[in-house]
């Protein structure tokens, strides 16, 4: 907050001080012209070649004289802002980081083979976000000739998806009916979801169209043994249809929240059919990035100071950890807690009798022939007792 | 606020510049109207030192002077709004930036995408992609906060290198000369050199010879070496064979002076070499890769940025992730592991989360099955697992 709130302080500085002189300078420039112009005027009234008399004359070299020094002091005070102009560009300089020379490598998206990648990552980016046009545009100038066949997918999910924003079950129906099993593979009730809203929706209308409601149930015969509790609901719903269902205890089934569920669910279980991630991964990496930067930003000073050079260069690890939140965890990291150093095929983590787990090199420094005690309760064990684990 | 303060620099600095810009060319514009008044004065005051003076002369000269004196009002009144456009820019990219300070956590994803947008019309402006760079700046609103007006001058220019012109881009060159000095830069003479090139081409080797004359005689010592070599063309055809000079002709030295240029203006508005896209894109990268998302296929995970298969190509010079301590979650769910999800082992040294477990052995009738080994055990067996 502080680097904005210093920027816009020498902003409002210099923005106040150019009003000031906007409205000086027009001041003086009026004052000026209207002191020429009534001497003028009273000239005006003697005819035009009459001779200047001396204190005519005088006063005239006074009054011009003024003119020139008012005018000559206008520019040399617009010269004088230029102090305040370029503590704009100096604040902005001492609160602002330009330098990322050491905390990135250099050239490693250089290169038009690695351009070409990027474009891409950013193309499929706009492709999920559904800015069609905008992938489309950069398709073009990037010559990345992606296809009908690869954009296909994304225009149906968005289609699909807009369906389900303006409540129109139908394309998303289509669509689980297509992939049914693909979608019980990955355990995904979406179908069963979608009818369930339909079923909602026809009930909702009241018993004009019960008739209607009763024959979709059939619909559900497919998913009586995984939603058996859901449907007895749903059954029970058609018992207040004449009374109104917003008035009976399930009234809750209404509830527009519904709706945003199932585009919630549906972009989840769409993406995991495709085998993709639910968040476009160019997003999340930059908002790790973003994360990222200022901690590696700090390092690098304070290994500047003591000065140790190159922050990546010296190993292929960063130089410190980064906690980005649970959210952005996909793998399980095992780091030793006695050696603090990531397992690794060579060095995978051992459990010992007690629970407690420790690395394979941990645990063969700590043993004592053929006993170890655990570094975290009093149990004393046998080595061998350990037991590889797999996170 | 340490992200903006990291990333931001440029967002502000572009437009300092302009405002820097702003204010030497109202500097010039007021001078010379001031001069103009000042020239009027002088005129007055030769007028009246004569002996004789009629009234009519002096009026005629001071209506001179007023004249110029309104022309001097209104052009300092366009020079300032000018300046103070320019610093209403500032204003409201700060502005912007601040509320990234007190966001709803409802709002914040929002201005997260606002951010990676902007970053992508940087990216694409740079990269030449105007078009896309135009269009996500429209559909997002970015007009204000990007950089886009600079690179349509630049855009100007390179697309006349491209048509073989360099009026344009020693224009720009000229009007940006006391910089491109200060930067050392040698694009105009390479503009220079490239006329004269094109002169030999097109056989009109008179003309190529005082075009020499007229713009190599100044240049700086470090250069004849470029000087000699050029002018080594004036002796051969310009079918050449002989490779120094064949070099010299090729068309593709167009396109590298479009490159220079871009670098060169680059610099002068102080944009680093590489954009914030790439830097935080680096950036994020590291920080979520692990060895893990090298390994073989099942190991890798459809949600993790690094697994997919452009960003992993991308990743791969970058270094990992520093991890010190264990950062674990459960294979089936992949929510964390912790002490409301404790992990727990199966006899065959595979974890997995207690709550997964538990849903998976209501639902299989009390039956386990890791996913990993398919081998059936009961929840019984699954044993605490203590990692500090």
């Amino acid at each position: 907050m502080d680097a904005c709130l210093a920027v816009e302080r020498e902003v409002d500085k210099v923005s106040s001080k150019f009003v000031s002189l906007r409205d000086h300078t027009e001041n003086t420039v009026d004052e000026l012209s209207s002191s020429i112009e009534s001497i003028r005027n009273e000239l005006n009234e003697v005819p035009g070649d009459r001779e200047l008399t001396p204190a005519q004359s005088l006063i005239l070299s006074q009054s011009i004289r003024r003119v020139k020094d008012a005018v000559s002091r206008m520019s040399t005070e617009h010269k004088d802002l230029h102090g305040s102009v370029s503590k704009v560009g100096k604040a902005v300089d001492r609160n602002f980081v330009t330098d990322f020379s050491s905390v990135i490598i250099d050239n490693a998206f250089e290169g038009d083979w690695k351009q070409r990648i990027l474009d891409e990552v950013i193309c499929e980016h706009f492709l999920r976000q559904g800015m069609l046009d905008i992938a489309e545009a950069l398709n073009e100038e990037a010559m990345l000739n992606i296809d009908g066949t690869s954009k296909e997918p994304f225009l149906e999910l968005h289609r699909i998806l807009n369906g389900l924003k303006q409540k129109n079950l139908e394309p998303a129906l289509r669509w689980a009916e297509q992939n049914r099993n693909g979608l019980i593979e990955i355990n995904s009730s979406i179908e069963f979801k979608l009818h369930r809203l339909q079923f909602i929706d026809l009930i909702r209308q009241g018993p004009e169209r019960q008739l209607e409601a009763l024959m979709y149930t059939r619909n559900f015969a497919p998913f009586a043994t995984h939603h058996a509790k859901e449907l007895q609901v749903l059954m029970g719903s058609l018992l207040y249809l004449r009374q109104g269902i917003h008035i009976s205890p399930y009234a809750y089934l209404l509830d527009p929240i519904y709706w945003d569920e199932i585009c919630d669910v549906f972009t989840r279980d769409a993406c995991a059919l495709m085998g993709m991630s639910v968040e476009s991964p160019l997003s999340i990496s930059i908002r790790a990035g973003c994360v990222a930067l200022p901690p590696l930003l700090k390092i690098k000073q304070v290994m500047q100071q003591r000065q140790v050079s190159g922050v990546w260069s010296s190993k292929d690890e960063l130089p410190v950890e980064i906690d980005l939140g649970e959210e952005y965890r996909y793998h399980s990291i095992f780091a030793c807690p006695i050696l603090r150093q990531q397992s690794n095929d060579i060095n995978p983590p051992m459990r010992l009798i007690c629970g407690h787990v420790i690395s394979k090199d941990a645990l063969n420094k700590l043993s004592n022939g053929t006993k170890v005690k655990c570094p975290y309760c009093p149990m004393e064990q046998v080595p061998v007792e350990a037991k590889m684990i797999y996170f | 606020m340490a992200d903006v303060k990291s990333l931001e620099h440029t967002t502000l600095k572009v437009p300092y510049e302009l405002l820097n810009k702003k204010f030497r060319s109202a500097q010039k514009n007021i001078d010379r109207e001031v001069s103009k008044v000042q020239g009027a004065g002088n005129d007055l005051e030769t007028c009246l030192q004569q002996n004789t003076v009629t009234v009519g002369e002096v009026t005629k000269a001071l209506d001179s002077v007023v004249e110029k004196l309104t022309f001097l009002k209104r052009k300092a009144d366009e020079s300032i709004n000018d300046e103070l456009d320019a610093a209403r820019m500032i204003k409201r990219r700060v502005e912007h930036l601040k509320e990234s300070e007190c966001l709803h956590p409802d709002t914040k994803p929002l201005w997260q995408k606002k951010r990676l947008d902007r970053m992508l019309v940087e990216f694409f402006l740079r990269a030449g992609y105007y078009n896309s760079a135009l269009k996500l700046a429209e559909h997002s609103e970015l007009e204000d906060l990007t950089n886009i007006d600079l690179f349509f001058t630049s855009k100007e220019v390179e697309e006349s290198l491209l048509r073989h012109e360099t009026a344009p881009c020693l224009n720009w060159c000229y009007e940006n000369k006391s910089k491109l000095r200060k930067l050392k830069s040698n694009l105009e003479f390479n503009l220079r050199t490239q006329e004269f090139i094109e002169l030999i081409r097109n056989n009109k080797r008179l003309e190529a010879v005082r075009h020499a004359r007229k713009y190599f005689t100044s240049i700086e010592s470090d250069q004849m070496p470029d000087v000699q070599k050029v002018m080594g063309l004036l002796a051969f055809s310009s079918n050449t064979q002989l490779k120094p000079y064949k070099n010299l002709l090729d068309m593709c030295r167009w396109t590298d002076l479009v490159h220079q240029f871009r670098q060169e203006n680059f610099k002068l508005h102080q944009l680093n070499t590489s954009s914030m896209f790439t830097v935080t894109l680096q950036a994020g990268l590291s920080a979520l890769k692990t060895p893990l998302c090298y390994k073989t296929d099942g190991d890798r995970n459809p949600n993790c940025p690094v697994c997919s298969r452009h960003l992993n190509e991308l990743g791969k010079p970058l270094p990992y992730a520093h991890c010190a301590n264990s950062k674990l979650i459960c294979p089936i769910s992949g929510l964390p592991l912790n002490e409301h999800n404790p992990p727990m082992v199966l006899p065959n040294g595979h974890v997995y989360g207690f709550n997964s477990l538990a849903n998976m052995s209501t639902s299989n009738d009390g039956k386990l099955v890791c996913p990993r080994t398919k081998e059936i055990y009961g929840l019984e067996e699954a044993e605490k697992v203590y990692v500090m």
